[in-house]
């Protein structure tokens, strides 16, 4: 006789406290003696974890895909459209950007494709990209990915110690190592072991139609160079497929007639608060009076592709936005069936608690007040859930590169390879604004579900219950 | 009988049950939905690597290839009731560029034979102009006198937006300038009166759609004897990279490659004392699978990866039909103190309990089914009427080198999803139909209880 008891002195109290004790002791009630209670904030608790580790992993990844464009090409690139793809006197229009306020610093690259000969039976097809170390360190950091230089603290450099003459150049760690099939690791001994090592690397270049108007001519270069570093961005693509050369040099074998330096692309880092379209006007600006004034005002080259590092990543972001959408929304229908299950949960409460109910209204409760009782421990039942969720998600993706070490380690599985998915790591970073619609949305859900409940419960008569036939 | 009218009764008499059915039918239709969309992509990505490999590879990761290679095509040719068909290939990379253009490209090589690669793989099914005279794929049409090449598709042609290629009526006449490293048998580079690269020119004879999006970005075919000389393999003694196999209809794909497997062995042996026998010592003999682990894994991982996402989120259908059982026993106490009472013993409310959970998940599951079958009839339908109004697509054509999306149910995912679906209605049916055959009829047929 406890319950009906305390609850009659409640309702009382409830008239001058607006039910929320009542409230209160009733949701404390029904979580201690419902024990089924505790299967909905369960089943809440999965499928906002679930939700919340899917939404993160793609945004980590999508975050993890511009940044590493950034640190490829700066956050603005100028290139000019093919033909010429390529232009002089980079050197003065990197000084006139550089005199801007939009700019904090630039770099120039010239890039080709080759091969390259590493040693007995070892070709590679790799990208040649000619570079300033010291420019390129100041524009995406570049210093922070060359395994000897990086913790030296000077500037990076292609420099050799044995022979000042010789081409000193670097290669992606994946150029010279293969990860390891199990661990995915590179062997870092193996590697240290080609600082030194003499590789061909053979390009080439087209030479124009000449006077007589005879074809163009395709002509090889073989070029012998040094490593002087190896590059580890991290990222698959470049650390598998790139060779970095000084730009000086890769110009004078690819071409060796030009008077002036010449790039392909200038990569630019902006100032801190800079806006990109404001960075974007600015630079076209520039390069349209650079061009004028330097380069005889060249109508191809005036039209030089000038895109931020996301613009031209968008394509791609938009394709994996969409993915991620299209698992969200599967994975979000699938869960409505927490709405069911809690309606079910909550129907039987109201069903097997309809004596209480009946006492509630029989001391004068509304039958509003009592369907916000079990709106409002449905609500109680979302946070709870969506909390434990939340907590469980925030746990599982912070620590997700261990579990998959684990999963490797107990199960052979290897689930994140770089060479599949770009990055070595798994971007195990929470997407806190999702995370937190996922949560608003599961407590809504769980609210949803109490609605019918709480509709039967407020219909009650206590007259019919609370009849002692 | 009993068993199966009250099951029966309770599932008609009882609306919270349609709930369960509701949650059941849903959760199956999106499962189903999705792995046949999964397993579609997975089974045509698997297909399309079989089509470009054959059955079976003898082969060495080593760009130096492997000498005596035609002695073993000839042992491999006489085992005419396993094998239909052997082509040997040369694969290198080599330095591309289009004749008066200036860009270059890394892309590899694969010297072929077209008319022996098209009897041990589905060449002939990628090419375009050539269908029907695969013996001429490396011959273009503009001028036969011209040494062809055959360019993975994407290498040539843009794709529109719903995924279909630009064909040209006719060949393109586009020269291509292609160079490799010569490497002597020792892996050293060949410097022999040609310079360190050696050079030729090939020019557009054809395109390739294997379907793979990397080889159909990345790879060149050109004609077997001029890769050889490019790569420095047609030394007196020639060398190539792989043997690609194809086996009868008839032979199971591991039975061939261990009959295979042990023809090397034997033919290893036998070279043992030539001169270049060391080279055979990387040789490796694969199935079409293995071979292509490393592009196969990752997508396999995916589908295990939804799968146990799908595991997860599930268990909520295991507690709703947990709940609907608690509440309709627990209304129904009397009716089992009445049956226990008459003589049914506990298993007998167990298996009526059971029953009723399985008439669950077998509707549910069938709805679901019926659903989810009909919603992928229509899926490509429906993607092309959300393109059209709403410019919207579930894979991007102009990224993904997928054409429709896939839609072939597989009887065998379908019995796995739907069994699935009851063994987990069986199991939130579990604890209920327990406590039910505990309950005591002297407890629930007391009259201050009725």
């Amino acid at each position: 006789m406890r319950g009906p008891v305390a609850l009659c002195v409640l309702v009382v109290d409830c008239e001058f406290s607006g039910c929320g004790m009542l409230k209160l002791f009733l949701w404390l009630r029904y979580l201690r003696k419902k024990k089924i209670v505790f299967l909905s904030i369960a089943a809440v608790a999965l499928s906002v974890s679930l939700l919340i580790v899917v939404a993160s992993l793609f945004t980590g990844f999508i975050d993890a895909y511009e940044r590493a464009a950034v640190e490829a090409i700066g956050d603005v690139v100028l290139a000019p459209p093919a033909p010429p793809a390529k232009f002089a006197k980079y050197g003065q229009f990197i000084e006139r950007l550089e005199q801007t306020e939009a700019v904090e610093a630039a770099t120039a690259m010239l890039s080709a494709h080759g091969l390259l000969h590493l040693g007995k039976g070892n070709v590679r097809a790799v990208e040649i990209w000619g570079i300033e170390p010291v420019r390129r360190a100041k524009v995406m950091g570049f210093d922070r990915f060359l395994l000897r230089q990086k913790d030296s603290g000077g500037k990076p450099s292609f420099e050799t110690n044995d022979f000042e003459e010789k081409i000193g150049g670097f290669v992606g760690i994946g150029v010279v190592a293969e990860p390891d099939e199990k661990t995915d690791q590179y062997d870092f001994d193996a590697v240290e072991k080609m600082y030194g090592e003499e590789v061909v690397l053979t390009t080439g270049t087209v030479s124009g139609v000449n006077k007589e108007g005879r074809r163009a001519e395709v002509k090889r270069k073989v070029i012998e160079f040094t490593i002087a570093d190896v590059v580890e961005t991290g990222v698959h693509q470049f650390d598998k497929g790139c060779v970095y050369l000084p730009i000086e040099e890769l110009q004078k074998n690819l071409y060796p007639d030009e008077e002036f330096p010449v790039a392909s692309q200038i990569q630019i880092k902006l100032a801190d608060n800079t806006e990109a379209d404001v960075a974007l006007a600015v630079i076209r600006g520039v390069w349209r009076s650079f061009v004028e004034d330097e380069l005889g005002g060249n109508l191809y080259l005036i039209n030089a592709d000038i895109m931020t590092a996301k613009q031209l990543q968008r394509p791609y972001v938009a394709a994996y936005r969409k993915q991620m959408g299209i698992l969200l929304l599967i994975f979000g229908v699938v869960s409505l069936g927490v709405v069911l299950l809690i309606f079910c949960i909550f129907y039987m409460i109201v069903r097997l608690k309809q004596k209480d109910i009946a006492i509630i209204k029989s001391c004068g409760a509304a039958g509003s007040s009592v369907a916000w009782i079990f709106v409002g421990f449905g609500v109680c039942v979302g946070t709870i859930g969506s909390g434990i969720g939340a907590a469980l998600g925030y746990v599982f993706t912070n620590n997700i590169n261990t579990i998959e070490e684990w999963i490797r380690i107990i199960f052979g599985l290897k689930l994140w390879k770089s060479s599949v998915y770009m990055f070595n790591k798994i971007p195990n970073e929470v997407d806190w604004a999702s995370a937190l619609s996922i949560v608003l949305l599961s407590i809504i859900a769980a609210a949803i579900g109490t609605l019918i409940p709480a509709i039967v419960a407020a219909a009650t008569k206590p007259v019919e219950i609370l009849r002692y036939e | 009988m009993h068993k199966i009218i009250l099951a029966v009764r309770y599932f008609l008499k009882r609306r919270i049950t349609h709930f369960a059915v509701l949650a059941v039918a849903l959760c199956v239709f999106i499962v189903v939905v999705v792995m046949t969309v999964m397993t579609g992509l997975v089974s045509d990505f698997k297909q399309n690597n079989h089509n470009f490999v054959g059955d079976c590879v003898v082969g060495t990761e080593s760009l130096v290839g492997f000498a005596y290679y035609e002695d073993f095509v000839n042992i491999l040719e006489e085992q005419k009731d396993f094998i239909e068909a052997v082509s040997p290939v040369i694969k290198s990379y080599a330095l591309v560029n289009v004749i008066n253009k200036e860009n270059n490209t890394g892309l590899e090589i694969l010297g072929i034979d077209p008319v022996k690669h098209s009897r041990a793989t589905s060449f002939a099914n990628t090419i375009h102009y050539h269908k029907g005279d695969v013996s001429k794929t490396f011959v273009p049409s503009y001028d036969p006198n011209l040494v062809g090449c055959v360019l993975g598709i994407e290498r040539v042609f843009e794709r529109d937006l719903n995924g279909n290629y630009y064909y040209y009526f006719t060949v393109p006449r586009t020269g291509y300038s292609i160079s490799c490293f010569p490497l002597t048998a020792k892996g050293a580079l060949s410097k022999a009166g040609m310079g360190l690269v050696r050079t030729k020119t090939f020019y557009f004879s054809d395109t390739s759609h294997s379907g793979l999006a990397r080889v159909d970005f990345s790879l060149v075919y050109l004609p077997f004897e001029q890769t050889q000389q490019l790569c420095g393999m047609d030394g007196p003694t020639k060398r190539v990279s792989a043997i690609h196999i194809k086996f009868k209809p008839s032979i199971k794909l591991q039975t061939g490659c261990e009959k295979v497997a042990s023809l090397w062995q034997e033919f290893r042996q036998e070279k043992a004392n030539e001169k270049q026998a060391y080279l055979l010592d990387t040789v490796t003999v694969q199935s079409w699978k293995n071979y292509r682990r490393a592009s196969i894994a990752p997508m396999e991982n995916e589908q295990t990866e939804l799968i146990v996402m799908f595991a997860f989120v599930g268990i909520t259908n295991v507690f709703i039909v947990l709940v609907v059982f608690y509440m309709i026993i627990s209304h129904k106490s009397k009716d089992i103190g009445i049956l226990k009472s008459i003589g049914v013993s506990n298993a007998d409310i167990m298996v009526l309990f059971s029953g009723f959970a399985f008439l669950v998940g077998l509707l549910g599951s069938g709805i679901g089914l019926f659903a989810g079958r009909l919603f992928l009839l229509k899926i490509n339908r429906i993607e092309d009427w959300l393109f059209e109004r709403f410019n919207w697509q579930l894979y991007d054509r102009t990224i993904y080198t997928i054409g429709d999306i896939p839609n072939r149910v597989e009887f065998k995912v379908l019995a796995i999803i739907a069994l699935s679906a009851i063994v987990a209605c069986l199991a939130g049916a579990l604890v209920p139909s327990w406590q039910a055959a505990r309950q005591k009829p002297l407890d629930t047929l007391q009259v201050n209880q009725l």
